[in-house]
């Protein structure tokens, strides 16, 4: 029994002539243990499923199962890591942890919440940042800080939503391995959204391509079975993952060719880049300065 | 240490030290030395500008009112204010003092009011003599303008008799002329009149200079009367001194008082009858009277400094009461948007209400809560309040603290439902996977992210409500910084506009510091990112 | 107490005090306002009284004690201890409105009188008669300062209403007609007696008469300022006026500002600002108590034609009111209070063998000081010592200009009580004819010659007042007397047969 499904699910905003669909009749399985990446162009609804995942949203037909039940309220057994942190900025990082886990687990004492919001956060390896606040850190620190304080509540699924989009290649590739050796101490079930076939072939087990939105579904998944624990430097010469990569790659582009040629409107294919909010480029200016 | 003193700076605002610290550790002596300039110097070259202007210019504005004051005027107007201010604690010492630094007192203020006489002669003979110059000046200058007015007014008077007998006799003749005649001779009228009328004005204008004269200033006589002033203030401060200390000092009263019950009671001892207890009675009153005058206490009126105290107190009093309104009605509007439409309105409107509309509304709403002030426990309890009992909590304080609720909340109110309701939707997102109860939603993300802005409006309420006080305090006749204005303007002396413009200064500094404290308070809770980091 | 550190030292009561600042000790004053102690706090040092009880003097009645007779100064008070009342309440608050007439409530304080009777007592200067009206009622204020009619008016309930009592007439006359310069030009040119430097009085409001004909062809009325609706100074600028045929308006149900058939509309102006207003053209002419007449002398902004004395020779102008209620609960507390105020009005008045007002000097002084009346001495000083200047080139003895004691002045004579009355019904202000009892039963609550008499016969017994000065066997009204400008006869126990008299206004 997979522990997270969507059962051909609807999703849209707004009604009537203003309706804008964004998925329609999506069905996913996610087996226990298993790292998916869900890959999509931007504007797809990857985002949305991710919220719908989580039980941000409700599906307007259709069921999210947890472990074979409907689902339909967010909580700390699906620990969502936001794409741009949703830290608490006026908390510092030990806080910002520990307004979690006093949460998660009221029945700990003091000393034992103490111990164990450290424990994360020398996972993350912010040691020594405990008192600062989110402003004072750099980009990547803000998403290990937000990885922790999702770890930290021990959830049964980790949702990633493009986790590292924001992020320069170097601390990017940096996050990944990170990322990769978090999971494989306790191997739990994860779900990454991501718009980077590298990234996918690198980390998951499985790529779940997204059709482009509007009314997205899912296409016929990858198994990726490259042997663990993958070397990055290594891997750019395995002839499978080229293979794996080139496969994923060029049925990305066929999708996103068919729909442009149903759509009326021509798209041009445009660097994937985030929307760098004001408070960020600040944040960006002072990291680099 | 350099670094802990600079962020002490930064949080604080007062950066223009920054440069002044850098110096004393040596750093790029030249660019702090510049910087010094720009954010020391210029301010102070500008404030001596102002001086300078405000010296040159003030004696030159003068209407019949009153002119404006130098700043020498004002300075010495704050310092008569704190004279008045230290007189009356003098005299309020004085009454309860005893034994021997009663007498020792007592003889000193003795010796001092001695030595005045000499003095008050001399000021009194200078006053003479200056009336005296003054009266010979304005003679003098009088007399050449009485002399061209004589002069100007038999002209005139010979010019309009000639005019008019010349009418006259073109007049006699009249019946037999022409049309054209007629009218020319009425036009000829007519101009006579006009020229009338100019001369009369002609006249007023020459009599107007002789007012212009007696009314000028008089420097000399100006400076011998405030001379002459002060010292019948000192005489008459000193007379109420030694009162104090002798006849009317509380130790002394009580001291006639048990010396008069000593007598009742050996007369008691020694009496029976009808007479026994008409004595009993008067015993038992001269006891309670000895009690209430040992309790008693000197009735001081209030100085500037106790105002300024009050009128502090009264703005953090209206100032806790509107936070108190405003941030949980603020935070409901942000959160529903129900409750935003059915409040809207009602801001709108209440908003731009001038405080003196609602003070007399709030005096009679405290009125009615309040009937009867003496006997009022929560006036009663505030009455013994250390630090703030002797500032007399009275209905009208109450009111003007209202009033600076009413007017100053709606900034905080407005700038609380905006935190809210612009909260960060991941913020609110977090608080959904957490699971967190409305009230740890409130309390934990809503609030803590919406108070920056919250500290904004708190910043610009303690503004109002500091503005509005001094109207609020003008009307309620409430003790404090706005009835001394409006004593001032009341009196209508000579130094009354420059005691006003002392209280400028110090309701600017007081606004001023308000301001900085909550600057600090807003930055400390500000964080990267929210709207209002300033 | 730790407060008293900031509080001036005992051993440096006088320094500082007395002796000149340097100048930059005065640059740092205004810093120092802000931060200075919170200085209203009394000492806590208590009296070392010794027990009070009988045994200590049964035991050693023989025992030397500092006594009274040890100091000089309890000779000055004989009276101190010997008649004391069993005041209800010692500490008292008491308002008033910054004109010289509230001298008696500022000099029986500052003189001492209050606190022979054991009274401490505050004074606060109020921010307009309606205020103080108020805080008298609310209880804020035990007692004020207050305009004739404010008792009568208060107690009948035009404006608040509440019952509010008098037992003390604080002075006669006092007030002064003042025309903007322009007007009085224009009186001149109608009236050339008037160009005289020093016209002789009284200057009856004919010659403005054209002006007023004037300004109302052009469509304009005159108007002029006046400090209250029940004020004195309504009632006398509308006398004035209409005793030269000028209709000053009606107060009607529905014009409650008094100018219905106005051919001169009056309006409601606080003294302080009646020159800056007649300056600033507002208004043309104005009526109002002293400083305010002189100060627009002073400043050249306006003449004042008559005095309330031309109008009605030794008219009741202030009294000190209480409400009905306080004077029930404190009765003997109110009769300690009048015995000070009597005797600051006899203060006040005492003159020497020449009939010169020997203490005027020194009230002027005092009533300078900011928190009384404020105004400059000289100002102060020209109308309370009997001189008055009409211009500046006019100045006049005028005796009684202010009278605080004279002619039986103090005592609360009902026929002023009733003048009030027939002036409110003239104007309209009592909207309905009223019978001649309701005259004498209104004037008899509001006004409370026992309490006067009480406290009179206390000071004649402590030998501080003239069996003389108290008219003893009055039934409260004054003999008839025509001392009015328009040379009406005035009987209080006639208000209908006086208002009958008049062109102008209600007749019954």
């Amino acid at each position: 029994m997979p522990v997270l499904g969507l059962d051909n699910v609807t999703f849209g905003y707004g009604s009537g002539s203003e309706r804008y669909e964004v998925l329609r009749d999506a069905s996913l399985a996610i087996e226990k243990n298993e790292f998916v990446a869900v890959i999509g162009f931007s504007g797809s609804g990857k985002s949305t499923l991710m919220a719908l995942l989580a039980g941000l949203e409700k599906p307007d037909v259709g069921e999210v199962r947890l472990d074979g039940n409907a689902k339909s309220e967010p909580g700390p057994e699906r620990g969502i890591v936001f794409q741009n942190y949703s830290l608490l900025p006026w908390l510092s990082v030990f806080e910002n942890i520990n307004i979690a886990v006093r949460k998660v687990f009221p029945e700990m004492s003091r000393s034992e919440r103490r111990d164990y919001v450290q424990k994360y956060v020398d996972l993350v390896t912010l040691t020594g940042s405990e008192s600062k606040k989110p402003h004072e850190l750099s980009g990547g620190m803000r998403q290990r800080l937000s990885l922790a304080r999702t770890l930290s509540m021990q959830p049964e699924v980790l949702l990633l939503d493009e986790p590292l989009s924001a992020l320069d290649a170097l601390t990017r590739a940096v996050l990944q391995d990170e990322i990769i050796r978090l999971w494989e101490e306790d191997r739990r079930t994860v779900v990454m959204i991501t718009n980077d076939v590298d990234e996918a072939v690198l980390m998951a087990d499985r790529i779940v391509p997204l059709t482009p939105g509007p009314s997205a579904s899912f296409g016929p998944s990858f198994e990726v079975t490259l042997p663990r624990p993958r070397d990055r430097a290594t891997l750019n010469f395995d002839p499978d993952f080229k293979h794996l990569r080139n496969r994923v790659t060029s049925y990305m582009l066929s999708i996103n060719d068919e729909s442009k040629t149903l759509r009326p409107t021509i798209e041009y294919p445009l660097p994937d880049l985030q929307p760098v909010l004001p408070s960020q480029r600040r944040r960006a200016v002072r990291t680099s300065a | 240490m350099k670094y802990k003193i600079l962020k002490v700076i930064d949080v604080s605002g007062l950066t223009f030290l920054t440069p002044v610290v850098r110096l004393c550790y040596g750093e790029e002596p030249q660019k702090q030395w510049r910087e010094i300039a720009r954010f020391i110097g210029a301010p102070l070259v500008a404030f001596v500008v102002f001086l300078g202007l405000w010296t040159v210019l003030a004696p030159k504005h003068r209407t019949k009112s009153g002119e404006v004051p130098t700043p020498a005027v004002v300075l010495e107007s704050a310092n008569d204010i704190w004279k008045f201010h230290l007189r009356e604690n003098a005299k309020e010492h004085a009454y309860s003092m005893t034994g021997e630094e009663r007498q020792a007192q007592l003889a000193e203020a003795q010796e001092r009011l001695a030595k005045l006489p000499p003095y008050e002669a001399a000021a009194a003979k200078k006053v003479a003599e200056a009336n005296e110059a003054r009266a010979a000046a304005v003679t003098a200058a009088l007399e050449p303008l009485q002399q061209q007015y004589d002069e100007r007014q038999a002209e005139i008077a010979a010019a309009q008799a000639a005019r008019e007998s010349d009418l006259l006799k073109q007049a006699a003749g009249l019946e037999s002329a022409s049309v054209d005649e007629k009218q020319a001779y009425l036009a000829a009228v007519a101009s006579h009149l006009a020229a009338v009328d100019d001369e009369r004005d002609e006249l007023q204008e020459l009599k107007g200079q002789q007012t212009e004269v007696r009314s000028q200033p008089f420097a000399p006589l100006a400076a011998a009367l405030r001379t002459q002033t002060k010292i019948a203030e000192e005489k008459q401060f000193l007379t109420k001194l030694i009162e104090q200390l002798d006849r009317a000092n509380r130790a002394q009263k009580a001291t006639r008082q048990v010396a008069s019950l000593r007598d009742q009671q050996k007369q008691f001892l020694a009496s029976s009858g009808e007479d026994a207890y008409a004595l009993a009675k008067s015993i038992d009153k001269s006891k309670r009277r000895i009690e209430t005058t040992a309790e008693s206490t000197y009735a001081k009126p209030y100085t500037l400094p106790m105002q300024i105290w009050r009128s502090v107190l009264c703005v953090f009093v209206g100032f806790l009461i509107g936070t108190a309104i405003a941030v949980p009605i603020g935070v409901c509007c942000g959160l529903s948007k129900t409750a935003m439409a059915a409040l809207t309105p009602f801001i709108a409107l209440f908003k731009p209400v001038s405080p003196i509309v609602w003070l007399p509304l709030a005096l009679i709403i405290v009125g009615g809560f309040i009937p009867d002030p003496d006997k009022n426990p929560l006036i009663q309890w505030m009455e013994n309040l250390p630090f703030i009992g002797w500032m007399q909590i009275n209905p009208a304080f109450i009111a003007s603290a209202i009033t600076v609720a009413l007017c100053s909340l709606w900034a905080t109110m407005t700038n609380t439902a905006l935190g809210v309701a612009s909260i960060d939707k991941d913020h609110l997102n977090v608080a959904r996977v957490l699971q967190l109860g409305f009230w740890e939603r409130l309390f934990k993300i809503i609030i803590p992210s919406a108070l920056p802005l919250i500290f904004a409006g708190l910043r610009i309420s303690l503004g109002v409500g500091w503005m509005v006080l001094i109207a609020a305090e003008l009307l309620s006749s409430s003790e404090g910084i706005g009835k001394f204005v409006w004593d001032q303007f009341n009196n209508g002396a000579s130094d009354s506009f420059a005691k006003m413009m002392v209280v400028v200064f110090v309701v600017g500094a007081i606004g001023l510091l308000l301001d900085r404290i909550m600057i600090v308070l807003q930055r400390m809770v500000s964080f990267e990112g929210s709207v209002a980091a300033i | 107490m730790a407060l008293d550190v900031l509080n001036l030292r005992p051993q440096s009561l006088l320094q500082g005090v007395a002796s000149a600042r340097s100048a930059t000790s005065q640059a740092l004053l205004i810093a120092s306002m802000v931060v200075v102690s919170l200085a209203g706090c009394s000492s806590d040092a208590k009296l070392d009284l010794d027990d009070l009880d009988l045994e200590s003097v049964a035991a050693n009645s023989d025992a030397p004690r500092e006594t009274p007779a040890a100091d000089k100064a309890d000779d000055a008070a004989p009276a101190a201890s010997k008649q004391l009342l069993d005041v209800e309440k010692d500490s008292l608050k008491f308002g008033f409105i910054k004109l010289t007439d509230c001298a008696p409530i500022v000099i029986a304080k500052e003189k001492g009188f209050f606190s022979e009777e054991g009274l401490q007592v505050e004074v606060i200067a109020q921010p307009n008669w309606k205020t103080l009206l108020d805080n008298v009622i609310t209880g804020e204020l035990d007692g004020a300062h207050m305009l004739s009619g404010q008792p009568i008016a208060a107690t009948i309930g035009i404006g608040t209403k509440a019952h509010v009592i008098t037992a003390f007439t604080m002075d006669l006359n006092g007030n002064g007609i003042t025309v903007s310069n322009a007007i009085w030009e224009q009186m001149q040119q109608n009236e050339p007696r008037l160009k005289d430097p020093a016209p002789s009085h009284p200057i009856s409001a004919e010659s403005l008469k054209p002006i007023v004909a004037e300004k109302i062809a052009a469509g304009e009325k005159l108007q002029m300022g006046m400090v209250f609706p029940v004020s004195t100074h309504n009632y006398e600028l509308r006398y004035w006026l209409a005793a030269a045929g000028i209709h000053p308006g009606m107060y009607t149900k529905s014009d409650v500002g008094g100018r219905t058939d106005a051919e001169v509309e009056l309006s409601v102006t606080p003294p302080p600002m009646m020159p800056a207003t007649l300056e600033a053209g507002n208004i043309q002419g104005y009526c109002v108590g002293e400083p305010w007449n002189q100060q627009a002398v002073a400043k050249g902004i306006g003449v004042p034609v008559t005095t309330n004395y031309d109008i009605w020779k030794n008219n009741p102008e202030k009294v000190f009111g209480v409400t009905k209620s306080w004077a029930d609960e404190n009765p003997q507390t109110h009769l300690a209070v009048i015995k000070a105020l009597i005797r600051a009005g006899k203060w006040l008045d005492e003159t020497d063998d020449a009939g010169k007002l020997v203490n005027r000097e020194e009230a002027a002084r005092i009533l300078s000081r900011p928190d009384y009346v404020g105004a400059d001495y000289d100002v102060i000083k020209n109308s309370m010592t009997g001189f008055f200047y009409f211009q500046k080139t006019d100045k006049r003895a005028m005796p009684d200009f202010n009278v605080f004691f004279k002619y039986h002045c103090t005592y609360p004579w009902y026929s002023d009580g009733v003048w009030f009355l027939t002036q409110m019904r003239r104007w309209g202000q009592i909207a309905e004819p009223k019978s001649a009892e309701w005259y004498d039963e209104m004037a008899k609550k509001v006004y409370q010659p026992e309490i006067y008499k009480q406290a009179a016969r206390m000071l004649v017994d402590e030998g501080l007042l003239a069996e003389a000065d108290v008219p003893w066997d009055t039934d409260g009204y004054k003999e008839p007397a025509s001392d009015f400008i328009d040379g009406v006869a005035y009987d209080g126990k006639d208000p209908l047969g006086y208002l009958k008299a008049h062109e102008i206004g209600n007749h019954q």
